[in-house]
């Protein structure tokens, strides 16, 4: 079984972002990490690979600068191998350029199934998973929050709002896939040597076929035209307890449908 | 957490050490200071901390891949002990597995390393060091503990004190006397691998100060019978192969401090930050940021020696043993400032067993005392790299 996980190196959350004023876009030119929401792909990619006895997980990313800091952590989790796509002509590409890309670089690879996080990170978009099934045709499926082979197709568990729906879904198709619904594995030590020796193939956007003006600034279908600061959040709101603040409490959860 | 405020650039001699301080402070950070504080409270053990760390390889970082370890050395294993210990886990039985594993692996014949590390690289099996006795401290050459030829093999006897973890442990590696006096008349030293049941051994525990999980213990070996197999390496060249184990020892004494070191500014940075007295956070007055500041400073420069000194011991250089006892003395120095200006940052608090600082005391301060003496190292120093005269 061949799985193919799209990772995304993003900035470390834990260190204070900062946009570019000029493109507006968010500075990605220091030292990258694996995105944690895409590490819940890999896991589950890793388990159903051990379920199913032989095949290989690989990684494919997109990324400034040959950048490759996050797949190190991905393949000392234990992915195969990966394709790096860099390439300065794919700074400032949109959702739907970056999923073109991503899915030039699956394509080669015949995957029986795709895996990717939900949503980035850094980007938030929550679009491009679906995109890829879009330019490579394929059925796709949605908050996954888990996934079982059985025979030529697999049995998901989506979330929703009620809880899960449970889908089937004939392979190959990409499945997005929930954050926290696993516990992704801390590389061991064996796992981190290992990943120093794996290959990575790095690809530019000419070598996957695409044109420099059909990628990047010159090829987003998009254009930021306003950064605002969020707005401050608003101060809560306090109750006296006048011995009957719980039917507030119990309302409020009801409202967030947590009861 | 990999601390950022601790950033590993400046230390870290091998590009995958980045990656390795963060999946060691990821397997530690599911149990935490909370967690080792509740272990030895209750003078338990922390064995699922033991257990994850094993799992992951990071127990036999420093144990060559043929010998089931993970086939780095000394430089790995210093990051694993001391991410383990800036999480608030000083695991000091992770000194011991830095002074028996060097010594089996470069003087151990193939059965004993077969017998030992594996087991040692993925938890199943301690062995424990003795060398210090009530008689012998710093001066190893008059150890009395005794190895008599006894058929094809010896039999021990002798009483060492504070060896770390006997009740743990599987076996004991024993430094003693044996065979015939050098032509000065010093005795030599040859060193064993000892069953820690064997009969004849009794243990008597000491009560210390030190808030660890590891426990220190009397040994007493009364006739035990070790056969040919015991030995390591060459009878009567003991304190030459001991030396594969002592550089080690001080660099992950240094390691411990390291981390402790971190534990407490960390806290104390954190907590000046956010704790306002009058109208501003404390953090602002530099009665309190610059002690802390300079507590800073001074525990870089012993992390920079630490790994400076592990790297060294890696690569087999002569300078290692000069740099694992400035290491050991820097570390030992500057984590102790470094813990008391954070309880004192924290005000009572710093005191109270929920803010974790003050129980760390002894085990950094222990680090003062061993495994060799501040005064030894200064010693040491004094007559290899001054050239001064011997005192003593």
């Amino acid at each position: 079984m061949k799985v193919v996980v799209c990772v995304k190196q993003i900035p470390d959350p834990a260190d204070p972002g900062a946009l570019d004023p000029e493109t507006k876009t968010l500075k990605r030119d220091m030292k990258l990490i694996l995105d944690e929401s895409d590490s819940y792909g890999v896991e589950m990619a890793l388990q159903l690979v051990d379920a199913a006895g032989e095949g290989e997980v690989t990684l494919v990313s997109m990324a400034p600068n040959n950048e490759r800091s996050g797949l190190s952590t991905a393949l000392a989790m234990g992915a195969a191998s990966a394709t790096l796509v860099s390439d300065p002509a794919l700074q400032g590409s949109d959702s739907l350029t970056t999923a073109k890309v991503l899915a030039a670089a699956i394509k080669d690879q015949s995957p029986d199934l795709v895996i990717a996080g939900s949503e980035s990170s850094d980007g938030y978009t929550g679009t491009v998973p679906e995109q890829i099934a879009g330019v490579l045709d394929l059925p796709s499926v949605t908050a996954a929050k888990s996934i079982t082979v059985d025979g030529s197709s697999i049995k998901v568990q989506r979330q929703t709002d009620a809880g899960h729906d449970d889908v089937e879904c004939p392979m190959p198709c990409v499945v997005s896939v929930t954050a926290g619904v696993v516990e992704p594995r801390y590389p061991s030590f064996k796992g981190i040597m290992a990943a120093k020796s794996k290959p990575v193939d790095e690809k530019t956007a000419a070598d996957l076929g695409f044109d420099a003006d059909a990628v990047g600034w010159a090829g987003a279908g998009q254009e930021i035209v306003d950064v605002a600061e969020a707005p401050q959040r608003e101060a809560g709101e306090i109750v006296e307890d006048d011995g009957e603040a719980y039917t507030r409490i119990v309302g409020f959860l009801e409202e967030l449908k947590i009861i | 957490m990999a601390a950022t405020m601790f950033g590993s650039d400046l230390v870290d001699t091998q590009d995958h050490h980045p990656e390795l301080r963060a999946s060691v402070a990821g397997v530690v950070g599911k149990f935490g200071r909370k967690y080792f504080q509740d272990v030895v409270e209750r003078d338990a053990k922390p064995t699922e901390l033991w257990a994850a760390l094993a799992e992951s390889g990071f127990l036999g970082v420093h144990i060559p891949a043929a010998d089931g370890g993970g086939g780095g050395g000394l430089a790995d294993y210093n990051i694993v002990i001391e991410e383990t210990a800036a999480l608030g886990c000083p695991v000091l039985s992770l000194v011991i597995g830095s002074i028996t594993a060097p010594i089996i692996t470069q003087h151990g014949s193939d059965d004993m390393k077969k017998r030992w590390l594996p087991g040692i690289a993925n938890g199943t099996l301690r062995m424990s060091f003795a060398i210090t006795e009530p008689d012998a401290g710093t001066n190893t050459h008059r150890i009395t503990t005794t190895a008599m030829a006894n058929g094809d093999g010896w039999l021990l006897s002798g009483t060492k004190y504070y060896t770390s973890g006997v009740d743990e442990a599987d076996s004991i590696l024993v430094v003693a006397r044996s065979g015939d006096p050098d032509p000065s008349g010093r005795h030599r030293l040859s060193l064993f691998v000892v069953a820690a049941d064997a009969p004849g051994i009794t243990t008597q525990d000491i009560p210390c100060a030190v808030q660890a999980a590891e426990k220190q213990f009397t040994v007493f070996f009364d006739d035990v019978e070790l056969g040919p197999d015991a030995l390591i390496g060459t009878e009567g060249n003991g304190l030459r192969q001991v030396f594969a184990g002592l550089n080690p020892e001080r660099v992950s004494a240094a390691a411990i401090n390291n981390g402790i070191a971190r534990f407490g500014l960390e806290t104390a940075a954190a907590y000046a930050k956010d704790r306002e007295v009058w109208n501003t956070p404390i953090g602002a007055h530099q009665g309190v940021a610059h002690p802390l500041a300079s507590a800073y400073i001074a525990v870089q420069q012993a992390r920079l020696m630490t790994a400076r000194a592990a790297a060294l011991f890696d690569e087999g250089s002569p300078g290692a043993g000069e740099a694992a006892n400035m290491a050991k003395f820097a570390a030992a120095d500057s984590s102790l400032v470094a813990l008391d200006q954070s309880i004192q940052t924290l005000g009572g608090n710093g005191l109270a067993l929920e803010y974790g600082l003050a129980d760390l005391w002894f085990v950094a301060r222990l680090h003062k005392t061993a495994p060799v003496s501040r005064e030894m190292i200064l010693n040491f120093v004094a007559q290899h790299s001054l050239g001064l005269p011997k005192s003593y």
